[in-house]
Order: C-alpha cells, then sequence, then structure tokens
C-alpha cells in the first residue's frame, strides 16, 4: 500500500501567524488534530491540538497567550513523506519520531496527510476483516515450498484469500493469519491438517495427524 | 392455526452434493413434521419476480444470477460472489433463491392481510446475501425483502437472529433504518464467519441504537445462551414495540454442528423456541414469521425444526423419533439418527463459567452502549 492510497487530500492548513485561539478554534471544528502550518504558502512546521493545549495549559512553566501566534509552539523543521513512497516507510518514520502524523509533499507542495488512525485503517483493511470471511491460524516450520502447498490446497476448495498475514516466531517458524472468504472454516481447517499443517483455530477436531 | 410455507421446488436451491446447505435438510425436517402426525396447513409460494427481487438487489446482481442459472457465462463471477467453495455456479440456483424469498415474502403479506399471524417459512433465512453479491451460501436476501413489505406497510419489524453466524447481509440492510431492530445471537467473530456482529455495531443515524449483537464465546452452552437471551430480547423488544417479529432459526448452534461450536443442545431449542413463540405473543400481539437459516447437522437439524413446529402449533413433543422417518433418512445420514427427539445431556465444558461470565459481560457492555439511545 502507498502512501497516496491512504492520505487525506485537501488538507487544512494555517499561516504562521495566525493565533493559537483561532488554529484550536480550526481543530475543533474540523474534527481533526493536526494542523500544518504554512509561510508564504510553504510548509514550515506542524502544530498538534496537544501542541496547543499544553502551551496554553495554566500548568505549563511559562504559558502562551491565546493570542501568540502558531509559529511559537509548533513543531519545526517538518517530518514529511511522499504520495509513492510505501506505507509502512511512513508508519516507521512516525514510530521513529514519535510523531502522530506526516505531510505529504510532492516536490515544494503540499497534496496530502497521512495520521497515525489513518495507518489503523490500512492495518484493518491489511487484515481483511472488512470483507465477509473467517479466521484460520497456523504454524509453518519455514520450509519453502510449505507456502506453495498450503495455496494449492485452497486453490482446490476454491476458496477465496481475503487476506494473509504472518509474523516470525524466535524459533524460526512463523505464524500465519488467513482470512478466508468461506463459512465453512473446519472443513478446510481438517483438511489442512489432514495435510500435515500445525493448525491452532479453529482446533481440527476429527484429524488424528 | 399458524401456517406452513414450503414448496418441492425448494428443492432446486441445492447448491451440490457434498454441500453442507442441503435441501434435504427441509425435506427431512417436513418428513418429520408429519410422521409426527402433526396436521399442517401447507402453503405452496409463487417465486419471486425480478421487480421484487431488485427492491433488494443490484439488477446487475440478479441478471448474473440467472445468466449462471441457466448455463450462460459471466465474466469473473467471483465479483458476484459466485464460483467460490461456498457459492458454486449451480444450474437452477436461481429458480430455487427465487422460491425462498417468495416463501419468505408470502409469509409477510399473510401477516399483513390478517390472514395468519403465526407463519412458518420452511427454507429461506439467507442472512448473507448482500445488495451485489452471494455470500456464505446466501444467492437472495428473502429476509430483508421480506421485511422490506412489512416496513412499506408502515409496520415497526423486530428481526430477531439464533443462527450461530452474524447476520451480515440483514443488519447492513437495515443499518440506518429506526423502522427494523436487529437483534443477533451469534459465535463470536473475532474467528467464525463474517467476522462482523460486535456490540459496538449498534446502527448508525436514525438506526442507532436498534442493532443489537450479542456476540457469544465458542462452546457457550444452553445454560448460558439462555442466560443472555433472557438479559436481552424482551428488554429490548418491550423498548421497540415491534408490530412483528421475524426469526431467522438457523439451527447451527447444535453440538453436532460440523461448522460452528456453541454447543446447544436440542432441549435448549426447545426452550429458545418457547421463549420466541411467548416474546412475539407479549410485544408483538402474535405476528411471527419464522424462516430457516444454517444447521449442518442433518438429524439434528431435522429433529430441532421438527420440535420448532411443534411448539409453534402449541402441540407436545413426542419422545420417540418414528421408526420409518429413521428408516428412510438413514442412508442419507449414513449413520444411524437419534431415536429420540431430545438430545441426551452433553458433558459441560471445562471452561463454563468463565465463558458464561464473559457472554454476561458481553451484555452487559451491549446495554452500557445502548441505555443513552434508549431515552
Amino acid at each position: 500500500m502507498l502512501v497516496e492510497e491512504v492520505m487525506h487530500r485537501g488538507v487544512v492548513t494555517v499561516e504562521v501567524d495566525v493565533t493559537l485561539a483561532d488554529a484550536y478554534q480550526i481543530l475543533r471544528d474540523g474534527g481533526f488534530r493536526h494542523l500544518p502550518v504554512t509561510e508564504n504558502g510553504e510548509l514550515v512546521g506542524v502544530v498538534t491540538d496537544r501542541d496547543l493545549r499544553l502551551a496554553t495549559s495554566r500548568l505549563a512553566d511559562h504559558p502562551f497567550a491565546p493570542g501568540a501566534r502558531v509559529d511559537d509552539v509548533m513543531t519545526r523543521p517538518v517530518e514529511t513523506t511522499r504520495p509513492r513512497d510505501p506505507l509502512e516507510l511512513a508508519a516507521r518514520t512516525m514510530r521513529d519520531r514519535r510523531i502522530g502524523c506526516l505531510p505529504v509533499v510532492e516536490g515544494t507542495t503540499l497534496v496530502g496527510i497521512v495520521t497515525v488512525t489513518d495507518l489503523v485503517d490500512a492495518f484493518l483493511a491489511v487484515t481483511g476483516v472488512r470483507r465477509p470471511s473467517g479466521r484460520l491460524e497456523l504454524r509453518l516450520k519455514g520450509k519453502t515450498d510449505e507456502f506453495a502447498a498450503l495455496t494449492r490446497i485452497l486453490a482446490e476448495l476454491d476458496i477465496s484469500i481475503a487476506s494473509i498475514l504472518t509474523s516470525q516466531e524466535p524459533d524460526g517458524r512463523s505464524r500465519l493469519i488467513l482470512r478466508l472468504e468461506t463459512i465453512d472454516l473446519h472443513h478446510v481447517s481438517e483438511r489442512l491438517c489432514a495435510e500435515g499443517f500445525e493448525i491452532i483455530w479453529p482446533p481440527p477436531l476429527a484429524c488424528q495427524s | 392455526m399458524p401456517v406452513l410455507i414450503y414448496g418441492p421446488e425448494y428443492q432446486r436451491y441445492d447448491l451440490g452434493a457434498r454441500h453442507p446447505f442441503s435441501p434435504s435438510r427441509a425435506e427431512m425436517t417436513l418428513d418429520l413434521i408429519r410422521e409426527l402426525g402433526l396436521d399442517v396447513e401447507m402453503l405452496e409460494p409463487e417465486a419471486a419476480t425480478t421487480d421484487e427481487l431488485c427492491r433488494f438487489h443490484d439488477p446487475d446482481y440478479v441478471a448474473a444470477v440467472g445468466a449462471l442459472s441457466g448455463g450462460d457465462s459471466v465474466e469473473n463471477p467471483e465479483r458476484f460472489g459466485l464460483g467460490t467453495a461456498d457459492n458454486p455456479v449451480v444450474r437452477g440456483m436461481d429458480e430455487g433463491a427465487r422460491q425462498f424469498v417468495g416463501g419468505t415474502l408470502t409469509g409477510s403479506r399473510l401477516i399483513l392481510n390478517e390472514e395468519e399471524a403465526r407463519v412458518l417459512q420452511l427454507g429461506g433465512g439467507l442472512h448473507h446475501a448482500a445488495r451485489s453479491n452471494a455470500s456464505g451460501f446466501c444467492i437472495y436476501n428473502d429476509l430483508v425483502i421480506a421485511i422490506n413489505e412489512l416496513v412499506d406497510a408502515g409496520k415497526h419489524v423486530a428481526y430477531l437472529d439464533i443462527d450461530a453466524h452474524h447476520c451480515d447481509g440483514v443488519q447492513r440492510a437495515f443499518y440506518t433504518s429506526e423502522y427494523v431492530m436487529t437483534i443477533s445471537f451469534h459465535e463470536s467473530p473475532e474467528f467464525l464467519f463474517p467476522g462482523t456482529g460486535w456490540v459496538h455495531e449498534l446502527g448508525r443515524g436514525m438506526g442507532r441504537g436498534h442493532h443489537l449483537n450479542i456476540p457469544l464465546e465458542p462452546f457457550t452452552g444452553g445454560g448460558s445462551y439462555l442466560d443472555v437471551f433472557d438479559r436481552v430480547v424482551g428488554r429490548a423488544l418491550a423498548w421497540f414495540r415491534p408490530d412483528v417479529l421475524v426469526v431467522q432459526a438457523g439451527a447451527d448452534g447444535h453440538e453436532a454442528d460440523p461448522l460452528a461450536d456453541l454447543m446447544l443442545i436440542s432441549s435448549d431449542y426447545e426452550q429458545l423456541y418457547r421463549r420466541i413463540v411467548e416474546l412475539a405473543d407479549q410485544y408483538a400481539s402474535g405476528r411471527l414469521l419464522v424462516t430457516l437459516g444454517g444447521g449442518y447437522a442433518f438429524d439434528a437439524v431435522a429433529r430441532v425444526w421438527a420440535m420448532l413446529a411443534l411448539v409453534l402449533w402449541d402441540q407436545p413433543i413426542p419422545e420417540r423419533v418414528p421408526e420409518p422417518w429413521r428408516r428412510k433418512w438413514e442412508p442419507v445420514l449414513g449413520r444411524d439418527g437419534s431415536a429420540t427427539m431430545h438430545d441426551p445431556p452433553i458433558e459441560p465444558s471445562a471452561k463454563r463459567d468463565e465463558v458464561a461470565i464473559h457472554n454476561r459481560q458481553t451484555v452487559g457492555y451491549l446495554f452500557d452502549a445502548v441505555a443513552g439511545l434508549w431515552l
């Protein structure tokens, strides 16, 4: 998945001289948390609702007045991503830098924004839970031909795969979570078990292997 | 007296010899009802017309089902959910599916015309079918079309679904409607198809608070099932005050079912059916339309659904399964069927208490969520 597939276009921005109070009102009215800041139309920073609340809090050492400018409290310079970047790269940048959004730029033009919420939505899409399907979980030994054997059986059974996720276990084996577009998951589970796969869920009751 | 809707044409909803959703299930049930001596008035429905189908379904989808059913090819049938393991392309499937829709629709019309209050549709209940695709053995959504018929006549409809799978097709069709309440008890979508039916799915817009989902733990068993059923349904119907109660009575929650793991036995189903009749009498002036649904342990579903008929007709449940019926159907079962209508009690799951607490918590979350919406 690429950044441009999940990003929001038509981003609301403010100029550097907008007041904290006005910026906060824009966030509240729009129902979002991240506001890119521009200077003469060029992206120079990001201000979040948290930045605004912390800056103006009575608990702050030197609270800002509601009439202060956003460039007094914004984060700069700003991390960005590009529309054709893979989403995992954007996710990694956000985690490594501990930030909640990335403005998306093409050349010097701001074309969108991607936030942590968009990453959660993308994760849901990748897991296949948005399509009618059942969840089959199994463990692979780590041999190169296992996957081919697995998909051959699913093809024989005429079963579409909504999603495949894998994660490595410390011993080199891997966990595989499949979302399959079938109501009869037990049938698949029994068959895979009979062919020597280690099934975690649903339990293959009739299989003795 | 209630009426039973069934036609020999229902046999055309046959998705193949090895497919679980076998038309033999209804045939075995009807045969058992007769062997048990229940005198039922039977009504054969007309097949639904294309216009009736298109009151819910996308015309392109209906055309594709018709073409494939007649032996014509359609490019990429998978985009309509067809040609898959669950919904293979089968000759005559369009006619069979139209029969089911016609049957359930007939039930709605009987109730609307006040010819019957209690109707048993011995087929249908295809709750997964979506506007433009087949899903989970379901081609046309007879329930949505029949409920629309009631709603269009100004009725408020409560829909109760006791199939082991979530009624995603029905819920989605009425998700923003204030005229239809859906209540679904099903095995947790964490693992089981279709993956929806969480407590937080409460409806949108005017429909918010009208959609209740009770996802149950695997191996729930009858005790906990009836416990949560009693905590939810009466309270919901008392608030919603429906004119009609429509029930999808899938029996795949049975402990012998090969697709699900809810571990109910026949006496649990009997209790459930008695409650459903009482709820319809108490909250819907007795107006009750019941369809079949999932249920893939043939011997169990025939006995359980025969019990459903006996309860609807206010008849006692005999203890013995008639010998001629057993002899006739044992070749289909491939083994001996139960000699008694009721199953023997089963060993309770080791996790029984844990499961019961969890299910009760689920009901707690549900009522916390709807409390503010039911003012």
